[in-house]
């Protein structure tokens, strides 16, 4: 414990006191200053891995440094990991992330900000943020499967309005806009066998098992489903001028929060992908979804952030027209399966 | 202690698939103070080379020893200095050539002794410029101490008393040993010898048409001289992996095609000479071809940057960012193109005068008519009115031009000389 000195006589505090028993000044304690601040730390280049001088570019490739909000990746356990690009197009990364662990259940937010509304970077990230913080406090008891599985539905209902709040929040007077800043809302909680999605949007779910057929677990609450529920075949659909208008979202004009949840339960090994449409405009169906993780996977071996990166770099390369954010979590060992010998056999 | 700012004039934005970008970079430097206070610590030296060969006989030899002593009263007390004769044989002149130290520092003594050497100084014999420089190189090899060190050499006349290449030998041998304004008086001296000293050795060229101006010139060269506080300076051209420096030239106040002059600092930067700075600014044009990249991306294209002893004291960034915006791309810089204009311009001139001297008339009248239209372009009036003495112009705006039958040495000598001076953008 550091004893405190007034900043305005200079003369030492009791411990615990609030004013200067000297002048009656008020004591400020210390900012802890973050070490990342102390020693900055030598930032390295995301296209070549040279080193970033303080001009903000790269010493060897030129390429202009990612701010911690244009790039960054978590990685809070081995099996759960992800990364949130900025992409090639945009000038300014509008998707956020943000990874947890509830007990063994991790937890996985992705919320894409609008990028036609100015400032949905803000909403996208204090929405994420919040959404995790409530998804990993509130850990359901009970072991039945059943009751876990509806009480995270009930979690992640809480969870979206936690993350419209957090948004209403951080925007402040700009929720009076005419467009207000933002946001799509995707989480999923693994928890144990059982994945449970909830959404708004069109930032997506995948469960893309080992072995057996790899499925969307979200809906898209987009344009393109309206006209694939209307009879329209999905890549007409998905490249229609309407495809990417959402229908529901988060923010001081949405008008319904309330996510749509779907659980569902691994049979086997495999990974669970949240994503953001940067991501799978690429690459829509799941099946292909699931070749394209398993190339990353022979290229960036099994830590799920370094498949996530994979991803990003491959969107990218596709051009990278919009934000890219992958999360993934692996699901290894199933209780009550047998399949689980049969991993990478 | 000298500041230097750096601005960047470009337009960074480049079309898909394209890879070539050019900066105009803006170089500006004050409180560079002067010579004279380093000068007390013996760190400046000064060298006046004058032509005595047998052709100044008559008024240039009066006209040029008046402007040594001239000079000699503008050297401030302190700085190294040294004054030559030269003619096929280089002579020191004072210290005199039988004084036991090569150099020495000014003081009013010293003053009035080297005055009473430049009067004893008489014309003859030939002319073997090489000599100069070389004698010049090995009197400031004396004073390692003094890392400023400039010159001021004076002549009449061609190189005639030595082959061609023993001129250029000496140039390449004292490069980056000292700088040197050159300077030709009356119309018999060649522009292209003095122009390659200058050129090489980070100094001026310039015709003086009147014996009796060179004394004026003089003072203004020395005064110039020591106000130049940061003895040297290196430009440096940091590009990208797998960049090409396509060239670096200097584009004001003169033109002067750095690219060959490059030095490898490492593997991705290049350092180019630019001399001593008093408070002055110059403009650079850099050029560097990047591997092109999609539409949207960002891409440092190069750092320029200036160094004093080995310590870079400004950067100048130069972008490259790709878009499929044609209201983007489309843009050229008005200060890229400005200077595109004026050095094309100087070739006009120069290849136009050479092409005149070769007899060949048909290219001499393209070439002129080409310099007269960019003259007109890019706003200089000097130039055009330099042009008009050795062609009529029909048309400024087509380039149509006559050559003058009856065109002075003189005229034209004024104008290749001064062809490589630019003006600057209009802002």
């Amino acid at each position: 414990m550091v004893s405190l000195v007034c900043a305005s006589c200079g003369t030492a505090a009791q411990d615990g006191s609030k004013f200067c028993e000297q002048c009656g000044s008020p004591l400020t304690p210390p900012v802890a200053v973050p070490p990342a601040a102390a020693e900055p730390a030598v930032r390295s280049c995301r296209a070549c891995g040279g080193q970033i001088a303080d001009d903000g570019y790269c010493q060897d490739c030129g390429t202009p440094a990612a701010t911690e909000r244009d790039h960054w990746s978590e990685a809070p356990s081995v099996t759960l990991g992800g990364v949130c690009d900025r992409g090639v197009r945009h000038d300014k990364n509008e998707d956020a992330m943000a990874l947890g662990l509830a007990g063994d259940a991790a937890v996985l937010v992705v919320c894409d900000g609008v990028s036609s509304v100015p400032d949905s970077d803000i909403a996208s990230l204090a929405a994420a943020r919040a959404a995790r913080d409530v998804l990993v406090e509130g850990i359901p008891e009970g072991n039945s499967g059943t009751a876990r599985v509806s009480a995270w539905s009930a979690l992640l209902v809480r969870a979206a309005d936690a993350a419209n709040r957090a948004i209403m929040t951080a925007v402040g007077d700009m929720a009076v806009r005419h467009d207000p800043p933002s946001c799509t809302f995707v989480a999923a909680v693994v928890d144990g066998p059982h994945v449970v999605a909830g959404w708004l949007g069109d930032s997506r779910v995948y469960w893309l098992p080992d072995s057996g057929d790899p499925i969307q677990l979200s809906s898209d609450d987009s344009g393109a489903n309206e006209l694939m529920a209307l009879g329209l075949p999905r890549a007409k659909a998905e490249s229609s001028p309407q495809a990417h208008a959402i229908t529901r979202w988060l923010g001081p004009d949405a008008t319904d929060v309330v996510p749509r949840t779907a659980p569902t339960r691994a049979q086997g090994p495999g990974w669970v992908l949240v994503c953001s449409d940067g991501l799978w405009n690429y690459c829509s169906e799941a099946a292909a979804m699931a070749d394209l993780l398993r190339t990353s996977q022979s290229v960036a071996g099994s830590a799920p952030d370094a498949i996530a990166a994979e991803l990003v770099r491959w969107a990218n390369q596709q051009g990278g027209a919009d934000n890219i954010t992958a999360a993934l979590h692996r699901i290894d060992v199933v209780p009550g399966t047998t399949t689980v010998d049969t991993v990478d056999s | 202690m000298a500041e230097f700012h750096t601005e960047v004039f470009q337009n960074e934005f480049l079309s898909e698939g394209a890879t070539d970008v050019h900066a105009i970079v803006t170089v500006t430097s004050t409180g560079a103070g002067t010579a004279g206070a380093a000068s007390a610590t013996g760190t400046v030296a000064e060298i006046v080379m004058v032509d005595t060969s047998g052709s100044m006989q008559g008024p240039n030899i009066d006209a040029a020893k008046y402007a040594a002593q001239v000079a000699v009263d503008q050297i401030s007390d302190g700085t190294w200095f040294a004054i030559i004769g030269g003619s096929h044989v280089a002579q020191r002149a004072f210290p005199y050539p039988n004084a036991p130290v090569a150099i020495v520092q000014m003081e009013p003594g010293a003053r009035r002794e080297a005055k009473r050497a430049i009067s004893l100084m008489s014309p003859s014999g030939g002319t073997a410029m090489s000599t100069w420089l070389r004698l010049a190189d090995q009197v400031f090899s004396h004073v390692p101490q003094a890392t400023q060190r400039h010159a001021i050499l004076l002549t009449d006349g061609k190189n005639e008393s030595e082959p061609r290449a023993e001129l250029s030998n000496a140039i390449r041998d004292v490069t980056g040993r000292f700088q040197c304004d050159a300077r030709g008086v009356g119309a018999k001296w060649e522009v292209a010898e003095l122009r390659e000293i200058a050129s090489a050795l980070l100094g001026t060229v310039d015709l003086i048409a009147n014996p009796a101006d060179i004394a004026e010139d003089f003072r203004q060269l020395v005064q110039a001289s020591m106000s130049k506080g940061v003895a040297d300076a290196e430009l440096r051209v940091w590009a990208p992996q797998g960049a090409q420096v396509l060239f670096v030239r200097r584009v004001a106040p003169t033109v002067e095609d750095l690219t060959a002059r490059r030095t490898e600092v490492n593997a991705l930067t290049g350092a180019y000479p630019t001399g001593a700075w008093g408070d002055e600014s110059r403009d650079y044009h850099v050029a560097v071809r990047v591997p092109s990249k999609p539409v949207g991306s960002e891409q440092l294209a190069a750092r320029v940057q200036i160094a004093v002893g080995g310590q870079v004291l400004t950067s100048a960034l130069v972008k490259a960012r790709w878009s499929d915006d044609d209201s983007l791309t489309a843009r050229i810089s008005p200060e890229v193109a400005h200077y595109t204009g004026q050095v094309e311009l100087a070739s006009a001139i120069q290849e136009g005068l050479a092409a005149k001297a070769a007899g060949d008339t048909a290219t001499a009248t393209v070439k002129l008519g080409r310099a007269v239209q960019l003259a007109q372009e890019t706003g200089n009036d000097e130039a055009t009115s330099r042009l008009r003495r050795v062609v009529d112009i029909d048309d400024e705006e087509k380039g149509t031009v006559r050559l003058k039958r009856d065109a002075a040495k003189l005229d034209e000598m004024a104008l290749d000389t001064a062809s490589t001076k630019t003006t600057r953008v209009r802002r």
